[in-house]
Formats: structure tokens, C-alpha cells, sequence
């Protein structure tokens, strides 16, 4: 029975992705991200009417999807997509987002359809959208089959690393018809994911730590390893291949970090600060905290370049 | 001979558990470097004194419950445990203590109601403690307490609150001085009671009828037995989450060797749990660094095999 | 009554929390050292009860229709003020039915019997240890010490656990039902080891039987339940009569001395079938 708990709580943490804290637990997907990927669409004239405007693409999780004519109805089950629609032109498409999805504020004229921890299937099928994007993860596999089944054309969609924002900003704008205004985010966000030269690593140490008994810690299979090395400050879990991992307070102290960031819209250090055994590591006893808001640091989002300057400028702040 | 190799192996673990360790730390400054004083040495002591009190709860329970797939959470501890966690984040108690101090609070508040439900079954004479009625009392209580801390979990829209599970099953990350004296401070108490009662459970083992034509206290026993385990459990929740399969394989593992009479079983049963669970926290924390395991994973995975063997040489003899 | 009285049940009425009827009413019952009872009556008649009544495990109903419930003493002393562990130094019980959750051997269980003379945190002595090989030779089963409890046969079982009475070194045995699913021999050499306990050491013993022909044999006294009542008391002849056996069992009978003592022979009731 404790077993099974555990599954449960870890099941829990994994749907945590499309919420505020975009830190997620994902183990043993960096390898098959992005690989299923494809824009070529290989347009099959398919027998259907109005050819012409159809669309045909193979979306992240390697599924054929077409639609008729381009999105009207789009209901977007991710912060961040629902941040590229708005970001691409697409907002006012939008019929439902979910509970976490705070930006930008347009956003929340947007009926919600519930947390999608899983998706609701019923409410998101009440608001009739003629496209669901759902992020890519197990616990979504049975919503999205489920929205076939009812007829709603879905696409599921990557978004871990700052590289799969210019990805699938490609992709909904095909899939709304934005297709001019899609490339050109993209284009900004490929340069600032894989800039022509790689960053030089900073000046600066940091750890991201997500929660505090037991400890995890972000590797660099997360967006916010990539985000802290293009602020200039060096993640020392950056040999941690995972988004994240649970770790031991003897590591963090042993690879000495000038930074403890966190994401938090509190102004206030984490209660864990005062207890002795995180005293042992410096920068919990330097008091170096960097409490990062969760609207602008908890996901990938096409304000990258304002997280990362945001983040230079608290690193050098803090100095 | 047996104890001699107990005590030993409970040197080796120790040891290993002290120079043992992600960080590089000298030999030289093992007596000086704050890694070793403040981080491995009251971690190694915390986890010795929670697997200790774990072996020793299950022994009592399993005697109590007369059923040998007793463990000691089965009796709706970690369902308060768990509830208890999940409401100090949710109401944002303040201060460093507040976690493992709420879900002390929803361990004993479930044991209350366990041991009230207990009281109900026992044939309406006032007062009977029914084993049976704890067994499925805690059961219902923690998967109550369980579907509670869920729906506390899905209806706010707090995603920190789900990280409640992950302290839930947090091992001995919050190890420091502080949680150490609380135990040594608190458990003694609670074995004590168990040591005194450790001729009774012998009896308790034959039934409860022949337990007190050979001059066993039943009903007294019961109590005592059930509300001293519980506390020991609940502490060991609220210092290190719940930790699986000690106090269910350390007690069989400790009957195999040393016979089934609770004098030898219990202090056998501590130091063993104490073993296990140092050993298994010293590989959680070095056997994949600079990544940790989850130490009751560690525990399952070094526990069950010892059991499979010492069962098979067991039956064959 | 030759010896010193042990238990003296007067005028019990008990009823189970929560039951209709008294499961007992207004029983009488002495046994003194050296005497040897039995205890006899078909199935439910109470007689399981009668035993835990008699040892302060069931309080007697608080008012019956005689007032109280009536009494039981133990040397003297009501039973509900004798504390387990003093019980137990004076009563040794076979029960009808105990559990082997976990594997113990022989010479364990024997040592049970002990526990009531152990100190709280004290060490088990060597007169405990000579009282479990005692306990152990008196029963015949010394050979066993060292085995399984779990590779013994039905007889030797109960051989073991009347052992483990006589290690409390009781002044009183109680025997529930002991030779049930016992084969002929082994019936027969319990019923002689208890009686042997009671002439050699003057033992009181009281046996729950369904052997009426047995109990004629070797008791002294016997005491017929139905349905919660004393339905004779006395020495065998005095209470195995033929009317109260076919009363009491709803079986025809005939009732035939043998050595002095009644016998009991059940008849058929099929006249026609040769």
C-alpha cells in the first residue's frame, strides 16, 4: 500500500507542469524531446473538401493531425501556449485555458476550463473549441485520446526547454494561420535558446532549489538551467541530465553555490533558512536568496529575454 | 556470537555512515568540518534512533494485532501524518517546525480515533481494546485522512501544497541536533512501556483468552502496547516521513534469528532497525550522488532480499 | 470433600453484552484439592462459559432475578479481585482453542507457564527451568523439548500444553475440551495423566468433556449444563442417570454399571434395520 501511495504522490508531482511552478519532475524525457518533432508538412491532398485550406502536421507526440481550416476555437491547456498564442496574435482564438494561465492579463478574460491536473475533458469539450493544444506528458495521453474520441482535433506539444518555445511557436502559428508573425517570435527565441555563441559561463553560482525536505534541485534537463547560464550565472546541477532531482544538503554545501533562487511570490526567505542543518551551506547563511517570481520565471515563455535580464540584474544586485 | 555480529555490523554502518558522503571531507577534519558535525552525525543518529523505533513498533503491534503483515503504519498514522503536513502548508503555519510538528499532530490525532473506533468493537463492555477493529479502523482512518489531504490537494490551487507528498515520504533531509535530542527526549518513554510489556506479548501471541490464564493483563496490555507503538511511530513520521517495509521485515528478520520471545525481539529489533535504516539512508545519499534516493526505496530494496533468504533457510531447516 | 476448597461458584447467572438470554443461571459449582470434576452438556449449554466465569473473566450479571448474580470465590477471595498474575500462580488452563502465530518450540511455550513467577525485568532462574523439565517429564513429553510446536502430533500437542499448566505449578487445573480430535489411545492417556496429577499431588482439576463415559470413569464429580442450567450435579452415578442423559442430549440411552461406575451405551433409533 505505501508503494502505491507513492506512486500517487510522485503521479501528483509530475501534473504539477502546467502550474505555477513549471519546475517539473520529468525523469528520463531529454532524450526523446523534440526528436518526434516535425514541420514538414507533407501535405497528403487527403480526400477532404476545400483542400485548399486545410492543414496536415505531424505534432511533438508523432500524431497526424488535420484540420479543416485554421483554429478559431482554441482552448490551450499550458501557461505558455496559451503566452504564445497571445504572443503570435492568436489571443483572441482563445476559448479556454486553465487555472494557472495569469498571462498576459488579456488572458484572463479567457474562460477557464479547471486546473488540466488532468484535463477536464467535459469542461474543455463544453466551451466546443475545434483545437485543443495539450502539453505533451503521460498524464495528458488519456484527455487527448478521450477529445479525439469526441471529434476535437488536438495537438500535443513539447515545452521544456527554451527550445521548444520557437518550435511551437512555428507550429500554432500554422495551425491559427499565423504563420508570418509565429516565424518572427520564433526566430527571436531560437537566438536567444541556441545564441551563436554559447554563453560564457558567469561570474555567478547558483541553485534552484524546488522544495526543501527532501531536497530537489534543477538539473539541466530544465528550462531554467539554460535561462540561468544566459543570466550569467552558472547552475551547479548542471551535470544532473533530469529537470530535476532530489539531492542531499551535504552536496549543496558541498558544491558551495553563491545563490539560493526559488521561485516565490513571497518577499520573504523560506522558512527552511533558519534550520541548523541548512545553516552548513554558505549561502543559506549569507542569507543569498533569490525569491524569482513564478509569472515570469515558472515556465518557458516568450518573455525569456525579460527573465533573463531580470535575473542578471537581481545577480548583480545581490553582489 | 549473534550479537557480536550485531554489533558490529551497527559499528560498520555508523562508521561507514559518518565517512561516507558526497562531499570530499578528510580524514583529518572528520572530528572539525561542520559536513560531518552538523550534516552525517545527526543524520546517522536520527535515522539509528527512527529505524529503531520502527523495528521495535512493529514487534509490539504485530504481537498486538496477532497478524504478522502488521506494519505500523498500516494503523492510519501516515494518513494523519500525511493530513497533518498538508494543512500546516495549507494554513501556513509558520516557522521551521511547523511541517514535521503538524503531522506529529494528524499521527496522533488519527491514532485517537483508531483507538476509539478500537474501543467500539470490543463487545460494548467498556472499554475492551478489539485488534481486529484497529486493523480495519486504521485502515479506514488513514484512507479517510487520505482522501481529505486529496481533496485539500485538488481543490486549493496551490501547487506547493502537492509537494506535502514529497515531505510525506522525505527521509532524514531534516536531520539536525535539534530533531535528535527531541528523540531521545521523547522515545524512551514509549520503550520503556513496550520493554515492561515484553513478557506479555509473549503470552498476547497464544490469543487473548490464553494470554490472561497465564497471568497476562489483556486489557491493560493492549492499551498500553497500541498507544506507546503509536507515539514511537508517530514520531519517527514527523522527524522523517514515512519510511516502509522497517517495521514490517525488521521484526520477522529479528524473529528468524533470535526466536520469537519479545526480551531478545525488542532490543534486537531497534538496533537492527537502526542498522537498516542507517545503512539504507548511506546509500540513499552516496550510491547515485551527486542524486539522492528516497530512503524507503533504499530500505524495500536492501530489506526484502535479506528477508527472501533468511525465510528460504528458514523453511528449508 | 477431602481437601482444601479452591473455587466455589455460588448461584452464578452471567449474560454476554449484548445477548438475548443468560448464557448461565444460577450454577453452582465447589472444587476442593484432590477431586477431580467434569463438566458436561451438549453444545452450547455453557459449560465453556462456566470456565471463564469461574476465573473472573465474565462478571456475573449485576441482577438476575435472585437479586445479584452470584458469586465466585478463589481460596476465599472473590475472583475479581485477584489480580491475572496471581491467578495464574494457582490456576493452570488448557484452553480450548490458542493460536502459533509465529514458530515456537517446545520447551518456549513450556516456559509460558512461567511468566506468572517472573519479576518484571528479572531473568528467567534455573528453578524456573527445572520446573518446565518437571512439568515437561510429569506429561511425558520431555522427549519433545527440543522439537517444533508446528511437527507435533494432535496427542503430543496437548500433552505439551497441559505441561505448560503444570509449569504455573497451579494448585487448580482447567481442561477445556482437551481430547478432542484425540484417537482412543490418546484420549485415554490424558484422562489418566490428569487423574494421576490429582491422587499424586493433589490437584483439583475440572475438565470440559463431551466423553460422558469417560468422565463416569475417572471423575469424582460431575456436573450436567442445558442451555445455562445445572441439569444434575454430583457423583456419577448420582448424576448420569438415564433420564437426565436423555433430557440433557435428546438421545436415547441406556445407563449400565461397569467396575461401579454407570456407563452410558446410546441406542439406535432405527428398530427395523437389523
Amino acid at each position: 500500500m505505501a508503494l502505491r501511495t507513492k506512486a500517487q504522490a510522485l503521479a501528483h508531482l509530475r501534473s504539477v507542469g502546467g502550474g505555477f511552478f513549471a519546475m517539473r519532475r520529468w525523469a528520463h524525457r531529454t532524450h526523446l524531446a523534440g526528436l518526434l518533432a516535425s514541420l514538414a508538412a507533407a501535405c497528403g491532398t487527403g480526400g477532404r473538401s476545400s483542400a485548399s485550406r486545410s492543414l496536415t502536421l505531424t505534432d511533438d507526440a508523432g500524431r497526424v493531425v488535420t484540420l479543416a481550416h485554421p483554429a478559431r476555437r482554441i482552448v490551450s491547456l499550458l501557461p505558455s501556449f496559451t503566452e504564445l498564442l497571445f504572443a503570435i496574435g492568436a489571443g483572441n482564438r482563445l476559448v479556454g485555458r486553465t487555472t494557472w494561465c495569469d498571462y498576459p492579463p488579456a488572458a484572463l478574460a479567457v474562460p477557464s476550463v479547471g486546473d488540466a491536473i488532468p484535463p477536464n475533458v467535459e469542461a474543455v469539450a463544453a466551451r466546443h473549441p475545434d483545437l485543443v493544444v495539450l502539453y505533451r506528458s503521460a498524464q495528458n495521453t488519456q484527455a487527448g485520446s478521450q477529445l479525439e474520441r469526441l471529434g476535437i482535433p488536438v495537438v500535443v506539444l513539447d515545452l521544456n526547454q527554451l527550445t521548444d518555445l520557437g518550435r511551437a511557436a512555428r507550429i500554432l502559428g500554422r495551425l491559427t494561420g499565423r504563420e508570418r508573425s509565429a516565424d518572427s517570435l520564433a526566430r527571436v527565441m531560437d537566438s536567444i535558446a541556441t545564441p551563436p555563441q554559447p554563453p560564457t559561463p558567469g561570474p555567478y553560482s547558483l541553485v534552484f532549489i524546488v522544495w526543501d525536505n527532501p531536497p530537489i534541485v534543477i538539473g539541466a534537463g530544465s528550462y531554467l538551467d539554460r535561462l540561468a547560464a544566459l543570466a550569467g550565472a552558472r547552475n551547479v546541477f548542471h551535470d544532473i541530465r533530469s529537470p530535476s532531482a532530489q539531492v542531499s544538503i551535504e552536496t549543496i554545501a558541498a558544491r558551495d553555490p553563491d545563490f539560493i533562487a526559488l521561485l516565490s511570490d513571497s518577499a520573504t526567505v523560506p522558512r527552511y533558512a533558519a534550520r541548523p542543518e541548512w545553516r552548513v551551506v554558505r549561502a543559506v547563511r549569507r542569507n543569498r536568496f533569490l525569491l524569482l517570481p513564478g509569472q515570469l520565471f515558472g515556465r518557458p515563455s516568450p518573455r525569456t529575454t525579460e527573465a533573463v535580464h531580470e535575473l542578471r540584474r537581481r545577480l548583480e544586485a545581490a553582489r | 556470537m549473534k550479537y557480536l555480529a550485531l554489533a558490529a555490523a551497527g559499528l560498520g554502518t555508523l562508521t561507514a555512515a559518518l565517512l561516507l558522503g558526497p562531499a570530499d571531507v578528510p580524514l583529518g577534519d572528520i572530528v572539525r568540518s561542520p559536513i560531518v558535525w552538523q550534516l552525517r552525525l545527526p543524520r546517522a543518529v536520527l535515522g539509528f534512533l527512527v529505524g529503531g523505533a520502527l523495528g521495535v513498533s512493529g514487534v509490539a503491534l504485530q504481537a498486538l494485532v496477532r497478524n504478522p503483515l502488521a506494519d505500523p503504519f498500516l494503523l492510519g498514522l501516515s494518513g494523519g501524518a500525511g493530513l497533518g503536513a498538508v494543512m500546516a502548508i495549507a494554513l501556513h503555519f509558520p516557522g521551521p517546525w511547523a511541517l514535521p510538528l503538524a503531522a506529529f499532530a494528524g499521527a496522533v490525532g488519527a491514532m485517537a480515533l483508531v483507538y476509539r473506533l478500537g474501543l467500539m468493537g470490543g463487545g460494548g463492555e467498556g472499554g475492551e481494546l478489539d485488534p481486529r477493529v484497529l486493523l480495519l479502523g486504521g485502515v479506514a482512518v488513514g484512507a479517510f485522512a487520505a482522501a481529505i489531504t486529496t481533496a485539500i490537494v485538488s481543490l486549493a490551487e496551490a501547487a506547493e501544497l502537492r509537494n506535502a507528498f514529497l515531505w510525506l515520504w522525505g527521509g532524514f533531509s531534516g536531520a539536525s541536533w535539534t530533531t535528535v535530542w527531541v528523540m531521545l527526549v521523547y522515545a524512551p518513554a514509549p520503550l520503556v512501556v513496550i520493554a515492561a510489556a515484553a513478557r506479555p506479548l509473549d503470552l498476547l501471541v497464544l490469543g487473548e483468552e490464553p494470554a490472561q490464564y497465564l497471568g497476562a493483563d489483556v486489557r491493560r496490555l493492549k492499551r498500553l502496547v497500541y498507544l506507546a507503538a503509536s507515539l514511537l511511530t508517530a514520531a519517527a513520521v514527523a522527524m522523517a516521513g514515512v519510511i516502509g517495509f522497517v517495521g514490517l521485515i525488521v521484526p520477522h528478520l529479528c524473529r528468524l534469528v533470535w526466536g520469537r520471545l519479545h526480551r531478545t525481539l525488542l532490543p534486537t529489533a531497534f538496533l537492527t532497525g537502526g542498522i537498516l535504516v542507517v545503512a539504507a539512508d548511506t546509500l540513499a545519499r552516496t550510491a547515485v550522488a551527486p542524486r539522492e534516493l528516497p530512503v524507503g526505496i533504499v530500505t524495500a530494496l536492501i530489506g526484502v532480499p535479506v528477508f527472501a533468504v533468511l525465510l528460504r533457510r528458514w523453511t528449508v531447516s | 470433600m477431602d481437601g482444601q476448597l479452591i473455587v466455589a461458584v455460588r448461584d452464578l447467572t452471567c449474560r454476554y453484552p449484548g445477548a438475548a438470554r443468560d448464557a448461565l443461571r444460577e450454577v453452582s459449582l465447589e472444587v476442593s484439592a484432590g477431586e477431580f470434576h467434569a463438566v458436561l452438556g451438549p453444545n452450547g449449554s455453557g459449560k465453556t462459559t462456566l470456565l471463564r466465569a469461574a476465573l473472573g473473566l465474565l462478571r456475573p450479571a449485576a441482577g438476575g432475578a435472585g437479586g445479584a448474580g452470584g458469586r465466585v470465590e478463589i481460596f476465599g477471595r472473590p475472583a475479581s479481585e485477584w489480580s491475572r498474575r496471581d491467578l495464574a500462580r494457582v490456576v493452570g488452563v488448557v484452553p480450548q482453542r490458542e493460536e502459533n502465530l509465529f514458530p515456537q518450540r517446545v520447551r518456549e511455550t513450556v516456559l509460558l507457564g512461567r511468566y506468572p513467577h517472573l519479576s518484571l525485568f528479572g531473568g528467567v532462574r534455573a528453578e524456573d527451568r527445572d520446573a518446565v523439565e518437571r512439568a515437561l517429564t510429569a506429561c511425558d513429553a520431555i522427549e519433545l523439548g527440543d522439537r517444533w510446536l508446528w511437527t507435533l502430533s494432535g496427542g503430543e500437542y496437548q500433552r505439551v500444553r497441559l505441561a505448560r499448566a503444570l509449569a504455573q505449578e497451579p494448585k487448580l487445573l482447567m481442561l477445556d475440551e482437551p481430547t478432542m480430535s484425540l484417537d482412543l489411545r490418546h484420549e485415554m492417556e490424558l484422562f489418566e495423566l490428569v487423574r494421576g496429577l490429582v491422587d499424586a499431588r493433589r490437584l483439583g482439576a475440572l475438565m470440559i468433556t463431551h466423553h460422558v463415559n469417560l468422565a463416569a470413569r475417572f471423575a469424582d464429580e460431575v456436573l450436567i449444563l442445558a442451555d445455562g442450567r445445572v441439569a444434575a450435579r454430583g457423583t456419577p452415578a448420582e448424576a448420569l442417570t438415564r433420564e437426565t442423559i436423555e433430557r440433557v442430549f435428546s438421545w436415547p440411552v441406556a445407563i449400565e454399571p461397569f467396575e461401579g461406575r454407570p456407563q452410558m451405551i446410546p441406542l439406535r433409533q432405527r428398530k427395523d434395520v437389523p
